[in-house]
């Protein structure tokens, strides 16, 4: 036992035998991934053969868990699910908060594994002693929302916490989350993955403490951040949450609107944060561990349970669709919660479909004939095809639960280029021509157009580069943001927490010496930051990534903004590549890039471990 | 006169959407926002200058602190917090 922050072993379970082990985790790698998305993606390589389907049985859904979490640390309470997305066919990894991160880090794990298949629908119930795969008829195929699941569970199994896919993953929507006590690791499709493997749902028990290498620095440093966290930092997230984005984006015509055709919209009003703030407020709450507490709830109708509300839900639902009515926006967002879908996907993806139908290039048939009446907000008719989704229940449910990569291949004719994906994950609210240092980080990203792996909007925010122009300074922006983010998911914490920290490469290898005892410094964990972003690559390059997609749709290129303060903003085509090429070189990789050849052989030894 | 919109925790602090100035610059058209502005002042705005993780987006499209930017009739000074995700 080491001497603190890590169990230094994680639970391989294969479901088809069933059977589970305890596997070593070694200080070699602890010191080179940390934890979290780290250690996940490491221990997805190693799990995996090359070029596995993400819905088969060779296919691994990895939950790591940092070494912070158990700790006093707020925001701690965290862990990371990963798996190969069968929504892009890379690498995801999905964060989630809850007091299910405790209870698995407490089952005296940094990881659980799941590979295999279930005979039957079961669950996986974890503890200190392994794990058993007991099958749950009662709650595959019920067309229980994720609540009611949940709370089936929570009765059956009092000591546990679950993680529970709903309808969706059950039905392998390609963009199925998975859900734990309110919170969503959403993107990628990873609820696909555990439906795929008829596992309704994980359930964990733990009561070891998280050993402290340093209990009194630990909890002094704890005491800190939590006073900070309280700071005007952090009041966005207090006052108003995450919602509080729509009124500035609109304004900086930034905001996503009608599947990224305009980038203001005239309804923004009667959706902004602020107005559902002073009309709709319910209260806020947090997650586990959490002395921030952003999330905002807001009232649907007189009586009814209040929805909570995050910025992504609200673009993704509302703008993106033409969508300004409220009512409709929540309704959809809960909607999405309960049958277990991500909402951006969703919200992209339909929004994609509404196009599709408003060109008329749906082909003649059951498909066309069902997209008659989707119109851009046509709000009613987004509620319907939000529950035909998840349940693939009809021709237009089924093409868009593949999400718009698939369903534009399948629509052809000009669909593909206004398809709002990068490689095949639908784009989060940040409109790329009004931020392109942005849109440079939805280009490079690992798993696709992503905000929280990449928060390279900061730069755009900064007033450091020209927002309206990727550059070579670009690029520089675009890896510290990655690098940044890729420990803050390691350790893990929450991003909401970033400005109330004035160093963070500094304060975290503070924290990481006090937790876990071992000699971490700033400048190791900036490379550490960078070698997670080459384990992702590489993992992508093992199973199929090419350069050609590290690019942005077509429309972005060759579509003016029509209108706001971004009027007549595009890409350039060339100058983008050319901040790519930046990207490549900054990051270490080859002109196309590609891992040399000599940085991967380097990273072979970490990337096969010694446990297979 | 210069217009300031507010957005966001400025706009919830101020208890208004907008207000109009009578700035040369940037750093003028802060000077007066926060005497204008109680509630807005050390959080938002300290002393002139703008508090950390705060900038101004001139006519909604550059993003800048630098409180030099000359100002000029009719222009609109978007008040705008730098934490932007979620």
């Amino acid at each position: 036992m080491g001497r603190g922050g890590y169990f230094e072993r994680y639970l391989r379970v294969d479901l088809g035998r069933p059977s589970a082990e305890h596997v070593p985790l070694d200080e070699t790698t602890r010191r080179a991934v940390v934890g979290g998305v780290g250690l996940g993606a490491l221990l997805l390589t190693r799990e995996t053969p090359p070029g596995f389907d993400p819905l088969g049985p060779e296919a691994a859904l990895v939950l790591a868990f940092g070494p912070l979490v158990g700790t006093p640390l707020t925001t701690s309470a965290k862990l990371a699910f990963v798996a190969k997305s069968p929504l892009t066919g890379r690498i995801s990894d999905g964060l989630s908060s809850s007091s299910f991160a405790i209870a698995g880090k407490r089952a005296g794990l940094d990881a659980i594994v799941l590979v295999g298949e279930a005979a039957e629908p079961s669950i996986v119930l974890v503890d200190e002693e392994g794990a058993e795969v007991v099958p749950c008829p009662e709650l595959w195929g019920r067309d229980f929302t994720i609540s009611e699941a949940s709370e089936r569970l929570g009765k059956a199994y009092p000591e546990h916490r679950f993680a529970v896919i709903g309808v969706a993953g059950e039905r392998l929507v390609r963009y199925a989350g998975i859900a734990n006590e309110g919170r969503h690791a959403g993107r990628g499709g990873l609820g696909a993955v555990l439906g795929a493997k008829r596992v309704k749902a994980i359930g964990v028990r733990g009561s070891r403490p998280v050993p402290l290498a340093d209990a009194e620095a630990t909890l002094g440093i704890a005491k800190d951040l939590a006073r900070r966290s309280l700071g005007p930092a952090t009041e966005k997230y207090r006052a108003l949450g995450t919602v509080a984005n729509l009124s500035t984006f609109n304004r900086l015509a930034a905001l996503p609107t009608r599947n990224f055709q305009a980038s203001t919209f005239e309804e923004a009003r009667k959706i902004e944060g602020e107005a559902l703030h002073e009309t709709r407020a319910q209260g806020r709450g947090s997650c586990k561990s959490c002395t921030i507490g952003c999330e905002h709830f807001f009232e649907v109708r007189p009586g009814q349970r209040p929805v909570k509300m995050e910025y992504e839900n609200l673009f993704a639902l509302g703008p993106l669709c033409g969508i300004g009515d409220p009512e409709v926006v929540l309704r959809a967002s809960s909607a999405c919660d309960e049958l277990g879908i991500d909402t951006i996907s969703a919200g992209g993806t339909i929004a994609f479909a509404m196009e599709c139908a408003e060109r008329g290039l749906f082909p003649a048939g059951p498909l066309a004939e069902e997209a008659r009446d989707l119109r851009f907000g046509a709000g009613e008719r987004m509620l319907v095809l939000l529950e035909d989704i998840a349940r693939r229940r009809t021709p237009l449910g089924r093409l868009l639960a593949e999400g718009s990569r698939r369903a534009a291949e399948i629509v052809g004719g000009e669909a593909p280029s206004f398809a709002p994906h990068v490689k095949g994950m639908e784009i989060p609210g940040y409109e790329p021509r009004a931020l392109q240092t942005m849109a440079l980080g939805f280009a490079v990203g690992t798993r696709g157009a992503d905000h929280n792996r990449s928060g390279a909007y900061e730069a755009d925010f900064s007033g450091k580069v020209n927002r309206f122009e990727a550059s070579e300074e670009s690029a520089a922006h675009a890896v510290a943001a990655e690098d940044r983010a890729a420990v803050m998911d390691a350790l893990i914490l929450c991003k909401f927490l970033r400005r109330a920290m004035e160093d963070f490469f500094g304060e975290s290898a503070e924290m990481l010496r006090a937790v876990t005892g071992l000699p971490f410094e700033a400048e190791e964990l900036v490379r550490v930051g960078g070698r997670i972003t080459l384990v992702r690559r590489l993992f992508n390059e093992r199973e199929g990534w090419t350069p050609a997609e590290d690019t942005l749709p077509a429309r972005f290129f060759e579509e003016k903004l029509p209108g706001g303060a971004a009027k007549g903003a595009g890409i350039d085509r060339e100058g983008f590549a050319r901040s790519i090429k930046a990207y490549h070189a900054r990051r270490g990789l080859d002109e196309r890039g590609f891992v040399p050849a000599e940085v991967a052989r380097d990273m072979a030894s970490l990337i096969r471990g010694k446990n297979r | 006169m210069v217009t300031i919109e507010l957005y966001g925790v400025a706009r919830l602090r101020a208890g208004r959407e907008v207000i109009e100035v009578d700035a040369r610059s940037l750093g003028d058209a802060l000077v007066a926002l926060g005497a204008a502005c109680p509630a807005l002042e050390r959080v938002i705005v300290a002393g002139g200058r703008l508090a950390p993780g705060w900038l101004v987006a001139l006519n909604g499209a550059q993003i800048t602190a630098d409180l030099a930017t000359p100002l000029g009739e009719g222009d609109v000074v978007v008040l705008v917090s730098a934490d932007a995700g979620g």
